[in-house]
């Protein structure tokens, strides 16, 4: 375990930066810490944690998924569409949604893995289609409300946990197992490494992109659902914030942009924390514009401080400190 | 007067010692050779010299006045320059935009020069007589020797007082390796100093005024070059004598064929290889550089696309990709040309990069086994003798010829038995060199079959029991036991057989 967290050392930093917002903001409003607000702070984080899955198996493999937005979007809808606010139908919808959402992921990771389409240009591409499609299909209207069972997955409770918890708790134990113990890992750190050296070492390179596309296209689909519950109905644009936030959460939890390190570990306190953050904001009585611009550099700031620079100072830091010791 | 001087030098990275109290003078207008094994200091020796890397401790004097560049642009603005064995060159830009970088002339909008930047590069390359080189080619469409080319003009357009070179020859033809060999006389000659880093003897015989000899991290002695001979230099880089480079080569060869490949063709480049190569066998394959041997060994493993007929243990083969070719005791192993771009995860620890290809051999029901992977590790680290101060050392921190040696680990654990080894030895340390070579051969005793590309021709000679020589893309020529030499191999591949 110390050499998991000597190697993932940004891991923990992401984690100190967490408790150390989260004081931060119990100083500027004391309510912050109550058990209430933390748990509705854990739900909201859960929904950024879970589109946030995808996205770091898709970083870590060297590349970007910008389709979330409108695959989340384009799940709520469909579900809200196709349940008419029954439960029932929900048991074929559900898995149709998630199959949906993975087939996305998958003609993303085909163009990029086998077509060599770059990954920004083939998501953002996914992404405006899917806009578009759902904007013809839906017409604008409004889609009926979130059937009740769906509403239960998302703000129920079994006793006093969150069922959302439960099942973002059951996703970081798979994501975590895939990464560190399973084959999958090792294929996904060495092709965000270097594809080259991966491909010659005999690694399934497509394969493993294809499946880092398609595990975010259901990761994506997932929340669009949840959310959907969350909020009681579909609407047009809830997409959107994702996006942003499905990265930041995986720069702050340490993973490289270029690719070839990370873990959702870490994506799991960039989650905390953004969400910390925009808890905190309202209460420093900005103007929204404000807020913005004071999320976006913190975000900025944190990501920066795992950057290869701060990393040298951080090494000398802990260097002299280690010299001091040896000294005694 | 000294024009470099340098005493008690050291640096460490982590608990590993990299350079310990070295000692180092040189003056102007001498050749002055460094030579040692990998991992003996050298490369963190003149990393230090170049302002790549700052030491912990240790003096360093540049005409009498202290020197600690901090970057390489403060060591190149006191006229010292480094060409480096690792390229660093930019694919994307041309070769006059790559020699030029970051120093490009500029016209009155600040914008780049392009005429003064084509006319700066021709009186570069006709200053130093360079051997043929478009200046508005792309660099990623060079070969391997003519990016090496360009490094040189790169470290030669700074005007340096102190020239660097790392390995320079070792990526180079046998032509261009004369030319860059004389080249370093001319510079000595005006009055400069060449630093020369070499694994070739022939090499620093030929040039060098004196050499400074490391082992272990440390200087171990500074010799006149006409006053000491080849064997005490042997002896003091490697702590004892060397009783031989070359091992025996008793014929291992059955009649059993391993690989057996009919009209190959991939590209311009290979077009139309027929060979066999028998099981317990080394092949070596030779030929001037382009005429198909890189080709040749990426369509056997799969990483080109190629047409003709393969056949592994007699039976025939489609190899679509390195993964078909690697799978099983029946499968085809390459260790390749590039080993930071192709080889070896610099970022990755070396366990990672052993048990890359073979992560089946320690999975179960899904889930990776680390002490079986621990097992493997320790089987290749012990087998290979691999230098390494824990299995979790990042690879890019390892000497050139440890990483050679992870990458052959890496392939011998997939169990294939049909080696390619495309210049296996180049960069590669004296000491490392023998053991890649006696690996080889036992190798082959134990039933590996072996192609063997080299861009040495001694190696060609002493190593392999038979050599091909491609020509054009074909084989031009296949030299048996007793017919192998150096005149044979360049007659081969340049004459039209002469019936």
């Amino acid at each position: 375990m110390s050499s998991f967290l000597t190697r993932n050392r940004l891991i923990l930093l992401a984690y100190l930066g967490m408790v150390v917002l989260l004081l931060v903001t119990a100083l500027f409003s004391p309510g912050f810490l109550s058990e209430s607000n933390l748990r509705s702070t854990l739900v909201l984080a859960a929904f950024v944690g879970i589109v946030a899955l995808g996205q770091t198996f898709v970083i870590i493999g060297g590349g970007i998924d910008l389709s979330i937005p409108w695959v989340l979007n384009s799940a709520a809808i469909l579900m809200t569409l196709l349940c008419a606010g029954q439960d029932l139908p929900l048991f074929w919808v559900a898995p149709l949604i998630l199959v949906g959402g993975a087939a996305i992921g998958l003609i993303n990771g085909v163009g990029v893995a086998i077509f060599g389409v770059p990954p920004i240009i083939m998501t953002l591409a996914a992404n405006v289609i899917l806009q578009g499609l759902i904007l013809v299909y839906t017409g604008g209207s409004p889609t009926p409300s979130a059937p009740e069972l769906i509403k239960f997955l998302s703000v129920g409770r079994l006793g006093p946990v969150p069922v959302i918890l439960l099942i973002w708790a059951v996703l970081a134990l798979v994501a975590s197992l895939l990464l560190s113990k399973a084959a999958f890992g090792r294929h996904l750190y060495a092709l965000g490494s270097s594809a080259t050296v991966a491909e010659f070492s005999g690694v399934p390179t497509a394969r493993t992109i294809i499946l880092t596309y398609a595990s975010s296209g259901l990761s994506a689909a997932l929340a669009g659902m949840l959310l959907t519950g969350y909020s009681g109905q579909a609407y047009l644009g809830m997409g959107d914030s994702y996006l942003f936030t499905s990265i930041a959460a995986v720069a702050i939890g340490g993973a490289s942009i270029l690719g070839g390190s990370g873990h959702y570990l870490g994506s799991i306190a960039g989650a905390l924390v953004l969400t910390i953050l925009t808890g905190l904001l309202p209460a420093l009585n900005l103007s929204s514009g404000a807020l913005l611009v004071v999320y976006g550099a913190v975000i900025l700031v944190t990501v920066s401080l795992g950057s290869e620079t701060f990393a040298s100072l951080w090494g000398l830091v802990f260097k002299n400190k280690k010299q001091k010791t040896e000294g005694d | 007067m000294d024009l470099i001087e340098v005493s008690g030098l050291t640096k460490r990275y982590g608990g590993i010692v990299a350079l310990s109290e070295a000692q180092f003078s040189a003056w102007a207008g001498e050749v002055h050779a460094l030579v040692g094994e990998n991992g003996a200091g050298k490369s963190t020796f003149i990393q230090i010299l170049s302002g790549a890397v700052h030491p912990d401790e240790g003096k360093l004097q540049l005409e009498g006045q202290p020197y600690s560049p901090i970057n390489p642009d403060a060591a190149q603005a006191l006229g010292v320059a480094a060409v480096f064995q690792e390229l660093s060159l930019i694919p994307d830009l041309a070769v006059e935009q790559n020699i030029w970088f970051r120093r490009e002339p500029r016209t009155a909008l600040l914008t780049v020069d392009g005429k003064a930047l084509r006319r700066k590069t021709l009186e570069l390359f006709d200053k130093y007589r360079f051997p043929p080189l478009d200046p508005a080619r792309e660099l990623r469409r060079l070969t391997l020797a003519e990016r090496q080319l360009v490094e040189i003009a790169k470290g030669l357009a700074k005007d340096p007082r102190i020239l660097i070179l790392d390995e320079a020859t070792s990526a180079l033809p046998a032509k261009e390796a004369e030319w860059l060999l004389a080249l370093t006389r001319q510079i000595a000659a005006e009055g400069r100093l060449v630093i020369f880093i070499s694994h070739r003897m022939g090499e620093v015989r030929a040039i060098a005024d004196r050499l400074t000899i490391f082992r272990n991290g440390s200087t171990v002695a500074s010799h006149v070059a006409t006053a000491v001979s080849d064997d005490e230099i042997v002896t003091q880089m490697i702590g004892r004598p060397l009783v031989r480079l070359y091992p025996e080569r008793k014929a291992t060869a059955t009649e059993r064929i391993a690989l057996k490949v009919d009209d190959l063709r991939s590209g311009s480049r290979l077009t139309g290889a027929s060979f066999e190569l028998r099981e317990g066998e080394v092949l070596g394959v030779g030929g001037l550089q382009g005429h198909g041997q890189r080709e040749l060994f990426q369509s056997l493993f799969g990483a080109s696309r190629a047409t003709g007929s393969i056949e592994l243990w007699g039976k025939p083969t489609q190899i679509a990709n390195p993964r078909h070719a690697l799978i099983g005791r029946d499968g085809i192993a390459l260790v390749p040309e590039d080993r930071p771009g192709q080889g070896l995860l610099l970022t990755k620890s070396v366990r990672e990069n052993l048990t890359l290809s073979v992560i089946r051999r320690f999975t179960d029901k899904g889930f990776l086994s680390r002490g079986r992977e621990a097992a493997l590790v320790k089987e290749m680290v012990d087998f290979l003798r691999i230098k390494a101060g824990t299995p979790e050392q990042l690879a890019g921190t390892l000497s050139g010829g440890n990483q050679q040696k992870v990458i052959f680990g890496k392939m011998l654990l997939t169990e294939a038995r049909v080696l390619l080894l495309y210049d296996p030895t180049r960069g590669v340390d004296v000491g490392t060199k023998g053991e890649i070579f006696q690996l080889m051969r036992d190798l082959a005793a134990r039933g590996y079959a072996i192609l063997f590309y080299s861009s040495d021709l001694p190696e060609l000679v002493h190593v392999p029991d038979r050599v091909l020589v491609l020509r054009s893309g074909r084989v031009a020529a296949t030299l048996g036991a007793g017919r192998v030499s150096e005149e044979a191999i360049l007659r081969a591949a340049v004459l039209d057989e002469a019936a």
